[in-house]
């Protein structure tokens, strides 16, 4: 079994000044855009949006007229709220004391329906966070990163609710801004297979459809093409098209069940199983099978050749499945646990030709990733991780953790049968504190064949790193 | 296999698949009628003999017996949706044409919705108080018509009706293809509790719009029934309150609803269910001496024209089979013939798909030509040209114009007389005799005077984008024929060793992108015209999709395959795009 403690110091390629000097340097990475969001947070923060309420004056109202307008603007909850307001409560102490016992008996509806469907709460920002991929979620500055698979166009999803999209040679002033009120709280983002401008975001509010033309470089978009609401009004915490795009797989903490949409026609087909609420979907790379972990220990492999079934699996003790990714071939799903520091493979090769399809599927520890120091500060490394990312080569593994700052990097190397894996060297940031939120490997493109390491760290950095 | 023994095999296959519908859809009767009883039963403080005394009561002879017209309605019913889905369906341009065709049709299916959901009511009656299951009962001592009775069977009526106009009266009856596939259980189980669930929100409406309607002309229909019947008048339902206040016939009224709406969309669901499956198709014939003679080959279902389900599955069969990779019946496609060694399998596959691409496309075109705002932004007429004016300001005057006509703008001022007369290009004027001039004249006023009488233009007349929004409706045998057509043509890079597919690569390459082309044409309009529109966003994304597809994996050849001009440039800015 691999462990961290073998793992090599990898130059500090960031910090050298001369280029040719840097590990990694390749000349290709001169093209790619410079992006660093805390900047461009600071220089556009999310408090100086223009919102249409802010131009105009208020005015003074009767109770009743305030409630009534509240209601038609904003709801029922809302207008419960405004009677329920000081300012209510002095100018018609009746009506806030009768929307007081209305409150009371909402609640006590709302608790006794808490306690028999607890599944039903609203699932607060703090509860994302535990089970999305991207370290420290609530305040990271970068919370997504999607390559486009078949063009050089980075999406990178901001703590201030904004898309921004990056091209060859661009920066914060030429990217391309995806901003809508119907997209809070980014989970999850992904480029549409064979089609090169459409990029489906996950967010509390469900799915925004945009669709990124060339032509919005210069100013923002409007709205998104199309919104599609979970059918529970839950946010979306996982989405994953399929090879050909023709179907887009979703899960939601707060549902047990995944949803398969077919976008083009607005059709969905919910896939019930017993059980926890999903978090996590991960599509094998020719789409044979579907990876879907849940808020428990439980997770699911469906196999999606002709008619889909199900195998349950049972992840170690407590925890639930924090992130998993499939080699290149398909052949291997690598995930870990949200509490042990192990890193497992699941294996779907058929190793003989008499053996049943169900006994060929073992869980196999492959990683130790118990934390070790790797330098002379006593520099930690390992624990339980956070994020993984196979490069497109399969020659690579790429292992984030939940409380240490360096990332791991193992080589791999795929047989028919077997997967081989080895420690190879940690990457660190500029300082001791600045540590990854969020890693991905760019797709191979026609000119471009290198895989290339895409890191969001802490501060708002996005850092390329290009493997041999 | 000729054609019309193709489409015979296919339709006695399907005539099959309905069989089984039908028997689904009795079998389902008597498990809806288990959940009624259970729920007008219902004992809290006695679940046990709440259960049993239900399960006796479905078992009974009664029951049996009485359910029999119900099962011959249903059956009815069933047969009139097989006819709706194993019928031509041929384009009718006209409203009048349309109701010549489909009128008698349709009309079988109102009368097979409206006996189900009477003889539903009447059958569910029977386990009701007594109040409710006689047309006539006993009323101080005299025979009385039951209002409570009339009342519920009525219910059934209007929910049958509520169902074929919200469902049946206006679309053709189409087939779903699933989005995941799943074991029939599953299926069966996910639209069980689907079909419940959505009919407990949907019988609402209908239920408090009946009771309304109930309240206003029912006094008048118990008294007409009373005369008719020689009996009393019951006065329990008079007055608003009356029909207001008696909440366990609402709630009956509402629970026959529940059942009638699921039934029926269940029993529709049942049909796309069994239709949808996979046909036995082959890519190629066998040529042995025990091979089966009535198999039907992909490109012969492909060809069954006059049976749309059997084209739709023919589609659907070919879209599964081209994205699965390493399947023997994917490398049947590229295979030669023995002896002879010629690729037939995808020569007749290749020729039939483009034939029905071509067609189609065709079609697509003719009918977008009859579409005015699209054909207005064709042929604009020049502005006028003075000496005053810039040919900046002209261009901006054309480029406004066609904007407006675009986006079906209409212009403040209607055009003036003498510019929609196109005068003569050699500045003569012809002047027609008087004979000529009166008969012109009293054409244009004869038009006229028809065009004023109402309901003519209304049943005569072909409606704006009619043809187009046919086209798409019908368009699932495209929809998945080109996506098809275009993972064949990615698979061949890998998969086919005799190179048989690059040949015909122009022509897939060409017809998808003509398509392609109008689409995007059609999409500028879209919102003028009553077309579906996630039937055309279907069409339109698979074509995009399938093109990209297609250049994406010849990428680097694209300029070998096809001739240098506008379509080679137009395809390499698609997937050259950065």
């Amino acid at each position: 079994m691999a462990a961290l403690s073998n793992l090599k110091q990898c130059p500090p390629f960031s910090t050298l000044p001369d280029l040719a000097l840097r590990h990694n340097h390749i000349p290709e990475l001169e093209r790619y855009p410079q992006i660093n969001l805390n900047s461009e947070l600071l220089a556009n923060p999310a408090g100086q949006r223009f919102y249409g309420g802010q131009s105009f004056v208020p005015v003074d109202e009767s109770v009743l007229k305030r409630i009534t307008r509240t209601f038609f603007d904003g709801g029922f909850w809302e207008s419960l709220e405004e009677a329920r307001s000081p300012k209510s409560r002095e100018q018609a102490p009746l009506i806030a004391q009768a929307g007081d016992l209305i409150a009371r008996l909402l609640g006590l509806a709302t608790g006794l329906k808490l306690r028999i469907f607890p599944h039903t709460q609203e699932l607060s920002a703090e509860r994302i966070a535990q089970f999305v991929e991207t370290r420290d979620w609530l305040n990271s500055d970068v919370r997504f990163l999607a390559w486009n698979c078949h063009f050089f166009n980075l999406a990178v999803a901001g703590v201030d609710d904004v898309v921004r999209i990056y091209y060859k040679n661009s920066n914060a002033a030429t990217a391309t801004v995806l901003k809508s009120p119907t997209q809070t709280q980014i989970t999850c983002m992904a480029w549409r297979p064979l089609c090169s401008t459409e990029i489906v975001i996950g967010c509390r509010q469900g799915l925004c459809f945009w669709e990124v033309d060339n032509s919005l470089h210069l100013g923002r978009t409007n709205a998104p093409s199309k919104v599609f609401k979970h059918p529970a009004n839950l946010p979306v915490t996982s989405l994953q098209w399929n090879k050909d795009g023709t179907q887009l797989a979703t899960a939601s903490i707060g549902d047990r069940s995944i949803i398969i949409w077919q976008p083009d026609n607005g059709l969905m087909q919910p896939l019930k199983r017993l059980g926890p609420p999903g978090s996590l979907l991960k599509w094998s790379p020719d789409n044979d099978w579907l990876f879907a972990a849940t808020v428990d220990r439980v997770f699911r492999v469906w196999n999606c050749n002709q008619q889909w079934t199900t195998e349950r699996w049972v992840c170690g003790p407590g925890g639930h499945v924090q992130t998993a990714c499939w080699s290149p071939c398909g052949r291997f799903l690598l995930f870990v646990s949200s509490t042990e520091p192990i890193l497992y493979r699941l294996q779907f090769v058929q190793q003989s030709l008499l053996s049943s399809s169900a006994d060929e599927k073992e869980i196999l520890p492959i990683a130790d990733l118990n934390a070790c120091s790797i330098d002379a500060n006593r520099t930690l490394i390992g624990g339980p991780a956070q994020q993984l990312a196979w490069d497109p080569h399969g020659n690579y593994l790429v292992i984030t953790f939940k409380s240490t700052n360096c990332i791991a990097v193992f080589r791999t190397f795929i047989q028919k049968f077997d997967l081989q894996i080895s420690a190879a060297y940690y990457l660190s940031g500029e300082t001791a504190a600045e540590h990854p939120s969020f890693i991905c490997f760019q797709p191979l493109y026609k000119d471009n064949d290198r895989s290339v390491l895409t890191i969001a760290w802490s501060s708002g950095r996005i850092q390329y790193y290009a493997f041999d | 296999m000729s054609a019309s023994s193709s489409s015979n095999a296919c339709k006695l296959l399907l005539l099959g698949r309905c069989l089984r519908a039908v028997l689904l859809s009795v079998a389902i009767q008597f498990l809806l009628l288990t959940v009624f009883l259970l729920s007008v039963n219902f004992q809290l403080l006695h679940p046990l003999s709440w259960v049993t005394g239900t399960l006796r009561l479905v078992a009974s002879w009664y029951t049996w017996f009485a359910s029999i017209p119900l099962v011959a309605s249903v059956v009815l019913y069933g047969v009139s949706l097989c006819q709706q889905h194993l019928s031509e369906r041929p384009y009718c341009p006209t409203r009048y044409r349309w109701l010549l065709h489909y009128g008698p049709r349709k009309l079988l299916l109102l009368g097979a919705h409206l006996l189900v959901g009477f003889l539903t009511a009447w059958l569910y009656t029977g386990y009701l108080h007594t109040d409710y299951q006689h047309l006539r009962y006993k009323c101080y001592g005299q025979e009385c018509i039951s209002a409570y009775h009339v009342y519920l069977l009525g219910m059934g009526i209007t929910a049958g009706c509520y169902y074929f106009v919200s469902v049946h009266m206006r679309q053709e009856v189409s087939i779903e293809f699933p989005i995941v596939e799943q074991t029939r259980g599953e299926k069966l189980r996910e639209l069980l509790y689907a079909s419940l669930a959505r009919s407990l929100v949907r019988s609402l409406l209908p239920t408090l719009s009946y009771t309304l309607v109930f309240w206003l002309f029912g006094p008048l229909i118990c008294h007409r029934l009373s005369h008719i019947l020689s009996v009393d008048l019951d006065e329990r339902l008079e007055g608003f309150f009356g029909v207001a206040t008696n909440v366990r016939l609402l709630f009956y009224g509402y629970l026959l609803t529940v059942q009638i709406l699921s039934n029926m969309h269940l029993m529709r669901c049942f049909y796309g269910m069994v239709l949808s499956e996979d046909l036995p198709l082959v890519v190629s014939k066998q040529r042995a001496a025990f091979a089966h003679e009535q198999e039907v080959t992909m490109v012969a279902g492909l060809g069954v024209f006059n049976v749309y389900v059997v084209q739709c599955l023919a589609a659907n069969y070919f879209y599964k089979l081209a994205l699965r990779k390493d399947s023997p019946q994917r490398a049947e496609i590229f295979q030669l013939t023995e002896p002879g060694n010629r690729p037939a399998n995808w020569r007749t596959l290749c020729d039939q798909c483009l034939s029905i691409l071509g067609s189609f496309t065709e079609e697509l075109t003719e009918s977008m030509q009859k579409i005015s705002v699209l054909n207005g932004a064709q042929s604009l007429p020049m502005p006028k040209i003075s000496e005053s004016i810039t040919t900046s300001f002209m261009a901006e005057k054309l480029l406004m114009r066609q904007y407006n006509q675009m986006h079906g703008i209409r212009p403040i001022v209607s055009p003036r007389r003498e510019d929609a007369v196109d005068r003569p290009a050699d500045g003569i004027r012809h002047v027609p005799n008087w004979c000529e001039r009166v008969s012109k004249q009293l054409e244009q006023s004869l038009q006229r005077l028809a065009q004023r009488v109402p309901g003519i233009v209304y049943l005569f007349e072909e409606p704006e984008g009619a043809k187009t929004t046919f086209l798409l409706a019908n368009s699932l045998p495209v929809v998945y024929l080109t996506q098809a057509l275009a993972q064949i043509c990615v698979a061949s890079l890998k998969e086919d060793p005799y190179g048989v597919v690059q040949n015909d690569l122009p022509a897939i390459i060409k017809a998808i992108n003509k398509l392609r082309n109008e689409l995007e044409k059609l999409s500028s309009v879209i919102g003028n015209i009553k077309v579906p529109s996630s039937n055309f966003n279907v069409l339109r994304c698979a074509v995009r999709r399938s093109l990209y597809a297609i250049c994406n994996s010849f990428c680097d050849y694209l300029g070998d395959i096809l001739p240098p001009g506008e379509e080679l440039r137009q395809l390499q800015a698609l997937v050259c795009q950065e």
